[in-house]
């Protein structure tokens, strides 16, 4: 009871933040600019050539489930991952440079429970961020493109492609794919949070989990790192396209969130470590 | 109630803090003093379980602060100089999250903790529009809010104005009287430790040069302004018997010297006394004396 009354205050903290709503105003401006880029711009070209040189129909397949599929896979790791990491390398260090967590510290609380507390609230904050990139792009996907239509997917890097002709069914996997981006994308949280546990400027935390991401992502794009892609974290981090496959391969995907996993405990770890050796002192 | 012994405490190899050990009775208003850098945050820090000690331990209501950290902390509220609130948010919001730490939130508790620290009008703006002296009556409110045994002050009425220093040692005065509260306080206003404080505990560079009753402190030294002829004479005669010549016509007699007894020696030989009287000092005195002297 006492957690979540803490978790509840916590995320009362986090939300109340307007620097943790920034990402979500820049998320529906971005949307309604790919969406207009589909809808009337060369986007949509690009689409029929590729549906169509698939064999399928493009009236089934070019529709809001498959643009939603798009803005998702564009947008989140790129995009996204500059709020994860911002709102999750503030959530120790803003507090412990404002002087709010001497206040908290000096009640009967544990650093582990305090730490545990933070980290569930920057994972409620990713869930809660991806859905809402998924349900708004969704919605206007819906208003300029209407209900009806297929899902189309094709993500070449992954080796992924799949359609579902059903509505219900492309809804279904989206949704699924969108819990598989949260749980991919608490890994970078959990990075940003690690470093907010030490003693460095919450700017600082934030801009080395930034690095870290880019140059994994960028080392495991070159031809040389090819053959050694599965021990990249972004590449188990893209482990949620399989959840998008007509045949789902469950192994694999686990193989990946088990790896994922063990890297989020390792950093929580690593984080709880430093901040149980601080001292905290004006 | 509140028990520090034996603590040492070394920052990057540079030590802070060195066998320091001094105790606070139930229902006590007790000072700490010392200069800047002197060991009184790091001593607080360490009583609060945000510090950890090299060796020595910190005990509150006998609960080991090291050992059983929530158990300890469970009794204790503490205010800091300039508290940092969440600005963003309003300062019901506030106690609430800060008691949640502490166990269920009482809303009735709160509303009256809040309406006696006089907040009540104000209680639901946001922090950030809050004045100096508002912060701190929050910062009372919250610190109250777990209804603790014992207070932890890191320099309070820092910033406040005389209006604001009053009601506030008003406030922690009827606090003791009501409750009994125990109430460790650290300032460097002096003059305020002087009017509410039972008994210091001084630091210098990290050692304890004093902890008694401030009554104490002036019987240690007692210090006298004396018109004595010739003065060569008497004051040779003074420091054969122990006394200290601080300046001429201002000596301080060792602590078990009886000053008629002094005054009849002078005038056994041959000195003329024309006056001989205790000087009251303040604790602004007898504090830089301490500090210097040793």
């Amino acid at each position: 009871m006492n957690f979540l009354r803490q978790l509840r205050g916590e995320l009362r903290k986090l939300f109340g933040r307007p620097r943790s709503f920034m990402g979500y105003a820049v998320f529906v401006v971005m949307e309604a600019l790919i969406l207009t880029v589909y809808k009337f711009g060369r986007g949509q070209e690009y689409m029929r050539d590729l549906i169509e040189r698939n064999g399928y129909s493009f009236a089934t397949y070019f529709s809001s489930l498959s643009i939603t599929f798009m803005i998702m896979t564009l947008s989140m790791f790129l995009l996204g991952s500059v709020f994860f990491a911002l709102v999750a390398g503030d959530i120790v260090a803003k507090e412990t440079e404002d002087g709010n967590l001497r206040l908290v510290m000096a009640r009967p609380v544990s650093r582990l429970r305090l730490l545990l507390i933070k980290y569930t609230s920057i994972v409620i904050y990713t869930f809660t961020f991806v859905f809402f990139v998924g349900i708004t792009g969704y919605l206007m996907a819906i208003a300029a493109m209407g209900v009806d239509g297929g899902l189309f997917v094709m993500e070449p890097k992954m080796k992924v492609f799949a359609v579902f002709p059903s509505w219900a069914e492309g809804a279904g996997r989206l949704t699924i794919g969108a819990v598989g981006i949260a749980i991919s994308m608490i890994t970078l949280s959990s990075l940003a949070f690690m470093f907010s546990c030490f003693k460095i400027k919450p700017a600082a935390a934030t801009i080395i989990t930034l690095a870290l991401l880019f140059v994994d992502m960028i080392l495991q794009n070159f031809p040389f790192f090819r053959p050694y892609e599965e021990w990249f974290v972004t590449w188990r981090m893209s482990c949620w396209l399989f959840l998008m496959e007509n045949q789902i391969s469950w192994p694999k995907i686990f193989e990946s969130y088990a790896f994922l996993f063990g890297l989020n405990a390792t950093l929580f770890l690593i984080g709880f470590t430093s901040f149980r050796l601080r001292d905290f002192k004006t | 109630m509140l028990t520090v012994t034996g603590l040492h405490k070394s920052f990057g190899g540079k030590p802070a803090l060195h066998d320091v050990s001094f105790s606070v009775e139930r229902g006590e208003i007790h000072g700490l003093l010392g200069h800047n850098g002197a060991g009184k945050s790091t001593t607080l820090g360490i009583i609060l379980g945000m510090v950890a000690p090299d060796r020595g331990d910190a005990t509150i209501g006998g609960i080991s602060v090291q050992r059983d950290h929530a158990g300890a902390l469970r009794q204790v509220g503490a205010i800091f100089e300039s508290p940092a609130f969440y600005e963003y948010l309003s300062g019901w919001e506030n106690l609430r999250i800060l008691a949640s730490y502490s166990g269920p939130f009482d809303e009735k508790a709160a509303r009256e903790i809040v309406d006696r620290v006089g907040l009540t009008k104000r209680i639901g703006s946001k922090v950030r529009t809050y004045s100096h002296g508002m912060r701190q009556r929050l910062a009372l409110a919250q610190a109250l809010l777990p209804e603790p045994k014992v207070l932890l002050l890191d320099e309070p009425t820092d910033g406040l104005d005389p209006e604001g220093i009053k009601w506030f040692r008003d406030f922690i005065l009827g606090l003791r009287a009501e409750r009994g509260m125990t109430v460790l306080f650290n300032s460097h206003l002096l003059a305020e430790v002087e009017q509410m404080c039972d008994r210091v505990t001084i630091l210098r560079e990290g050692r304890l040069v004093h902890e008694g009753t401030l009554k104490d402190l002036r019987e240690e030294a007692p210090v006298y302004e004396v018109d004595l002829d010739p003065w060569d004479q008497a004051a040779a005669f003074l420091e054969l018997n122990g006394a200290q010549i601080l300046s001429p016509g201002r000596i301080a007699l060792p602590p078990d010297a009886d000053p008629a007894i002094t005054v009849a020696a002078l005038v056994g030989n041959g000195i003329r006394v024309s006056a001989f009287a205790p000087v009251r000092r303040s604790l602004e005195d007898l504090y830089l004396e301490i500090t210097a002297a040793r």
